[in-house]
């Protein structure tokens, strides 16, 4: 059923007829069924592009009144950004881009929704600055991460990026614009807080809101100094692209070891020492995914077996340093502890692509190669808590998974989970990630079958591992391991959207 | 020949991740020039990219999309350039390009495509064997006296219908520099057919492959081993479609590479100085889409793996450095790089049938990259094919402000 003709004139009125649409061709972009869950979402009714807060603002207000539920996206990435239900708007933030500011004293950039990585990464290297990176490709919002988990590769030496959302500004379920921190005493962008109780944590909290609280328009986020190159020294051509950094500020090692336990120890020593720009143990048949360039060539490296070998208890560490002796210094600690905890290096090969290319630290380049094999994928638990409890957490994780992979739904990789520490040590993140083919004729059940069992598993043993995806039931499921979160979440919800328009949820 | 239910691992495959619409990551330089869509980038719905004419061309094939006037011209509003074929290759195993060409040539076997315009142009190749309608016989008005033709050569330069009716100087000076470096060619004369680039990419395939088929003939005929060309669009259909119709039995060079490998031998000088600063447009079927192509017929197994192994079109050995290494060897020449560049180079507007079907956004497109031509600081733009050219001359004249264009072959002969 199309919006009726009126509520569109008045949509229409607000952006321009370039700006919304809701032929059936152009629709087409927001309903394909989707290769990681085997979900074929319901069409949205219509397509509208904002040009501006106010533009924004006047779209929202249109909903509440005519009651129609919408829902902001900028890429269309996850699943989160396309309708769950029939009869929606679907708000594309696409024209609002632009970078407001960027300010290099006080170390803070202020973007509109639908700035790139690949647009605000190359601006704060060139000032020799940087800010935690989602781990989402080039294309994704750098604002959608701030306001939702957005972990990465890097957090050993940052925090998600969540944890750096300045001031910022929200168009609320009803309209109304809310400017937030700073911002909100017309001190400009660079704090979260202002003298009362803050509002960050409304709008973003551990997990974000997935569209259900309105639509955040700008975010001010923190920016950390660069140790790299302020221009990438990128070499060749797709997809074999070459990025060195300078070998004498910049080093990679991986290390394996007898135990998990040690990969945990050596981790929690390192964030006490306070090295390494990254440390964590990543997933070992996504590096092998990420680093070949076809399926064959995965297949040919996994069917290798070396990977299984040497990296299903290994530990990533990236050393950036401002000066050589600097370097030399980490370098001689991260050698203490890899020797005390009986740690080896890899294979030498391994290695020796990150020497190469240090694309897997900038984050903005090939981590789209993880739908390599077919598009079906998922990751699931996404939680943090302390790095011992997280390794606690990936024991458990055969408990649930063996059987997947016994079966032979999923990818034969029971160590493809990655652990990596934020903030050197305060906690860290998990992550399970597995690969299901479509030729099983059961896969579209496979992706939500593992997250129930792996939530399962967290529940019985007490683990808070899980981000409670954006769906009713499971919040319920998850809510009594985390204070019963759910509750004020839809006490927030009733209150800021009386109507129920802002992307509710199933 | 490939059809598009060929195709449907793509559709059926796409995350929508986003990768057909930005710049690689490893090319990125700053806020602007990141989108590489023309469509996207005019348009802005993500239907108007990569991904979206590959949920368009599933939900046709399954039924789920009705033909209408709108989505027809929707289709035929890009540009082929395969921007998003070589960013998604970056990363996956997927044929967007491909899935786009099948897509149109679905269009046209359901009596729905292509534009009118387009259908101007089969008319045009079958009664006069070029696009433009233009008599036949005037194909080789470029030939003048001065050029030295070597009947019996097995070099054949195959000029193309744009350059031999829109751009005869480029011909010409492609003859000439042929000549000053002791190549001896030969022409096709009167067999020289239009190579069939746009009736390919307008969906039109089989009046392509007739052209295909009678210039292959002629080629043969004349023990032809090598040709050259000094279009992008007749390289590129030489390498990306002919392969689709017979296995290639002669080499296919661009003039650029031609140049290259003179001056690597030493057989021309550039001796004149041209004091200039210039940037260098990448053509889409000369850069990221020069690859060729190499038939695959074979299974796609469990998680994505192809058997037989395929040969894959990523971009990667486009002809990116010849034309720059000529451009250097110019005394003067100052060469400046945009950010679009290379296998992320920005479409000029010219391919695809657009031209003629949707003149305006050509025009748009244009404009566009001679913006970010003009932000390097360059002078003048270069390149190498007579499309672009057109594009390109058409935003000049309209812009003031605009730079000067140059084809490659134009500098070199002022160089010699």
């Amino acid at each position: 059923m199309a919006l009726p003709k009126n509520i569109y004139q008045e949509l229409e009125d607000i952006v321009g007829t370039e700006n919304i649409s809701d032929r059936q061709h152009i629709l087409a972009a927001y309903r394909h069924p989707d290769p990681s869950n085997g979900r074929k979402p319901p069409s949205p009714e219509a397509v509208i592009m904002p040009g501006s807060t106010e533009e924004v603002q006047k779209i929202v207000r249109v909903c509440n009144q005519y009651n129609i539920k919408y829902n902001a996206v900028t890429s269309l990435f996850v699943p989160l950004g396309i309708t769950n239900q029939p009869g929606k708007l679907l708000i594309s933030m696409r024209r609002m881009n632009r970078i407001l500011e960027i300010n290099e004293e006080d170390r803070y950039a202020v973007i509109e929704a639908a700035v790139r990585q690949v647009q605000l990464k190359p601006e704060v290297f060139k000032r020799g600055l940087t800010y935690p990176t989602a781990s989402a490709g080039p294309s994704c919002s750098v604002l959608a991460n701030f306001i939702f988990s957005g972990d990465h590769h890097t957090q050993q030496s940052s925090s998600r990026c969540s944890r750096y959302l300045l001031g910022y500004e929200w168009v609320t379920p009803t309209g109304e614009v809310i400017k937030v921190g700073s911002l909100a005493s017309d001190c400009g962008w660079f704090c979260a807080d202002g003298p009362g109780p803050s509002l960050r944590g409304l709008i973003r909290g551990f997990s974000g809101w997935s569209g259900g609280l309105g639509i955040v328009t700008k975010i001010a986020i923190g920016l950390d100094a660069w140790k790299g190159p302020r221009v990438l020294p990128t070499e060749g051509h797709s997809p074999n692209y070459k990025i060195p950094f300078p070998q004498d500020c910049h080093k990679v090692f991986i290390f394996k070891f007898p135990t998990l336990d040690n990969v945990r120890d050596a981790m929690i020593e390192m964030g006490k020492a306070e090295i390494g720009f990254a440390v964590l143990k990543f997933f070992y048949a996504t590096e092998a995914v990420l680093y070949t360039v076809s399926a064959n060539d995965f297949w040919e490296l996994w069917n290798s077996g070396l990977y299984q070998k040497e990296l299903q208890q290994a530990l990533w560490v990236y050393l950036a340093a401002w000066t050589p002796e600097e370097l030399e210094y980490e370098e001689r600690i991260m050698w203490d502890i890899i020797n005390e905890m009986g740690g080896e290096p890899v294979d030498e090969t391994i290695r020796k692509k990150y020497e190469e290319n240090m694309d897997f630290f900038i984050l903005v380049s090939f981590l789209q190669r993880v739908l390599k094999l077919g598009g079906g994928w998922s990751p699931t638990k996404l939680g943090a808590d302390s790095i011992y409890h997280m390794f606690e957490v990936a024991k458990s994780i055969p408990e649930f998974f063996s059987d997947f992979i016994e079966k032979g739904l999923v990818l034969n990789a029971p160590h493809n989970w990655q652990i990596i520490p934020m903030e050197y040590g305060h906690s860290a993140h998990i992550e399970l990630l597995f690969f299901f083919d479509h030729g099983v004729p059961e896969w579209p059940k496979i992706p939500m079958e593992v997250v129930q069992k792996s939530m399962e598993t967290d529940i019985r043993h007490g683990y808070h591992a899980a981000t409670p995806p954006p769906v009713k039931a499971l919040m319920e499921m998850l809510g009594p391991l985390y204070s019963n979160f759910q509750i004020w979440r839809n006490k927030i919800k009733e209150a800021f959207d009386p109507n129920i328009v802002s992307n509710p949820i199933p | 020949m490939d059809t598009l239910s060929d195709y449907t691992y793509t559709m059926e495959s796409c995350n929508s991740c986003g990768q057909c619409r930005f710049l690689l990551g490893p090319k990125m330089k700053g806020w602007e020039y990141v989108e590489i869509c023309p469509i996207y980038s005019r348009y802005k719905f993500e239907a108007y990219s990569g991904q979206g004419l590959i949920n368009i061309a599933q939900e046709l094939i399954e039924g789920n999309l009705q033909y209408e006037e709108a989505l027809i011209e929707h289709i035929y509003t890009c540009t082929t350039c395969g921007a998003c074929d070589i960013n998604c290759k970056s990363v996956r195993d997927m044929e967007v390009l491909d899935t786009i060409l099948s897509l149109r040539a679905r269009c046209v076997e359901d009596g729905q495509g292509p534009m009118p315009a387009h259908k101007e142009y089969a008319n045009h190749v079958e009664s006069s064997q070029n696009i433009y309608g233009k008599p036949h016989d005037q194909r080789f008005s470029w030939l003048s006296e001065d050029v030295n033709i070597t009947e019996g050569a097995e070099v054949a330069y195959f000029a193309g219908c744009t350059t031999s009716y829109m751009f005869p100087e480029i011909a010409l000076n492609t003859a000439k520099i042929l000549n000053a470096g002791g190549i001896e060619f030969t022409v096709l004369h009167v067999e020289e057919h239009c190579c069939g680039a746009t009736l390919w990419r307008t969906g039109q395939r089989k009046a392509a492959q007739k052209q295909a088929e009678y210039n292959l003939k002629a080629i043969r005929k004349y023990g032809i081993k090598t040709v050259i060309t000094s279009c992008a669009e007749c390289f590129g259909t030489f390498r990306g479609f002919y392969p689709r119709i017979q296995e290639l039995d002669f080499e296919v060079l661009h003039i650029s590479q031609v140049i290259q490998k003179m001056l690597q031998e030493g057989k021309v000088k550039l001796n004149r100085e041209l004091n200039m600063k210039v940037t260098y447009h990448d053509p889409c079927l000369l850069g990221r889409l020069a690859e060729l192509y190499v038939p695959w017929k074979g299974q796609i197994k469990a998680f994505g793996y192809h058997d037989p192994p395929k040969q894959w079109r990523r971009g990667t050995n486009g002809i990116y450095e010849a034309p720059r290494e000529v451009l250097n060897a110019i005394p003067g020449i100052e060469l400046l790089e945009m950010t679009r560049n290379e296998e992320n180079g920005f479409c000029c507007g010219g391919g695809g049938g657009v031209p003629a079907a949707f003149p305006d956004f050509t025009l748009w497109t244009a404009k566009e990259r001679l913006g970010e031509a003009r932000s390097t600081g360059a002078e003048a733009v270069i390149s190498c094919c007579p499309w672009c050219e057109s594009s390109f001359n058409r935003a000049i004249d309209s812009d003031p402000r605009a730079l000067r264009y140059y084809d490659l072959t134009e500098l070199v002969v002022r160089a010699l």
